[in-house]
């Protein structure tokens, strides 16, 4: 149920979805990976949304260079762990809400444990190794991933339903070699926004999601386009083969 | 015959996008990305490694679909194909 002040400060899009919508934003439990350029704009939406809890891990300390970017930090903060930071923003922007920041850098290890039993994974990391980690643990407990990443004045997004879309190594099934990204604040704000629309719109049953589709921005032309992707019957993380494969194998 | 190629994000900085290209009938899609590249060193450099070959985070797309890059030297493209040429973008 909804307090009354819940109904008060979320009127506006109860409007859109009804108390429905929220109350299930309420239950919800969405893992954030990362508190970043993206993980900023996309912990702020789904707190002031009202995502019942957060979890946001991120194990690194707020630099000047990250604040041309990262808006969940601010100059004060310089020196402090991004958790810390991340976690007195959010309190900040909703106190009724539960987050827990958890400063840790994500492993194959601990990934598992990391995410629980969330209802959603969100994708705000900078590099592809963990990535694909996400992926292989959004696919293993069949919970969705909204993938996101950006370099300069370009992003892409898609959305990754086990079992239905392809996942993101169907997509990219190589890293790009690592580098030092160009980039300007707007694009994980524009990025980041997409991410946590269809996370709400996953929750509240709103819409058509980014399934089997990448969204493309590219903010020097301020167009966007999407690239249909499919799924590969022998992708290593989702391909039917490799799922063939594990069962034979657990029964074993 | 005729075909359009796009490139996007680093890809597009470096050799531009939506080229329209006027092409010899049997012209592999290898031959066709790796023609444009050419005329940007830098550009050619990003897609392609020393001996000539895609690299392996290049994704390839024609009219829609996924082509592997190691079937690019024995794809032959067709007039009106619009083939999309494009890395994976890693930051957050």
């Amino acid at each position: 149920m909804l307090s009354e002040r819940e109904r008060e400060r979320y009127k506006r899009q109860i409007l859109l979805f009804g108390e429905e919508g929220q109350e299930r934003l309420k239950r919800a439990h969405i893992f954030i990976a990362g508190a970043g350029g993206l993980g900023s704009p996309i912990a702020i939406y789904l707190a002031v949304a009202g995502v019942g809890t957060i979890t946001i891990v991120d194990m690194d300390v707020v630099d000047q260079s990250n604040l041309n970017r990262q808006i969940l930090h601010s100059d004060r903060d310089v020196g402090k762990k991004k958790t810390v930071s991340a976690l007195e923003k959010l309190r900040e922007y909703n106190a009724d809400i539960t987050v827990n920041a958890v400063d840790t850098t994500i492993t194959a290890e601990n990934i598992r444990e990391l995410v629980g039993r969330a209802d959603g994974i969100v994708d705000a990391m900078d590099n592809y190794p963990v990535r694909y980690l996400l992926n292989r643990v959004a696919v293993e407990k069949k919970i969705p991933f909204f993938h996101g990443a950006i370099r300069g004045f370009y992003g892409q997004a898609t959305t990754i339903l086990p079992g239905k879309t392809p996942c993101l190594e169907c997509i990219f099934p190589k890293a790009p070699p690592k580098e030092v990204f160009p980039v300007v604040g707007a694009t994980p704000g524009v990025i980041g926004t997409v991410q946590a629309t269809e996370v709400i719109k996953y929750l509240t049953g709103q819409g058509s999601l980014l399934e089997g589709r990448l969204f493309i921005w590219d903010g020097l032309t301020s167009t966007s386009e999407e690239i249909a992707v499919c799924r590969n019957p022998s992708c290593p993380a989702c391909g039917t083969e490799t799922a063939a494969h594990k069962t034979t194998g657990k029964k074993k | 015959m005729s075909v359009k190629v796009r490139f996007f994000a680093r890809f597009r900085e470096l050799l531009g996008t939506d080229i329209m290209t006027e092409l010899k009938v049997g012209t592999t899609l290898a031959a066709l990305v790796s023609g444009i590249a050419k005329k940007n060193r830098e550009g050619y450099d990003a897609i392609f490694d020393e001996q000539g070959s895609f690299r392996e985070f290049v994704i390839l797309m024609r009219n829609g679909k996924r082509v592997e890059t190691a079937d690019a030297g024995k794809t032959a493209v067709a007039d009106g194909d619009e083939i999309a040429v494009f890395p994976p973008v890693a930051g957050g």
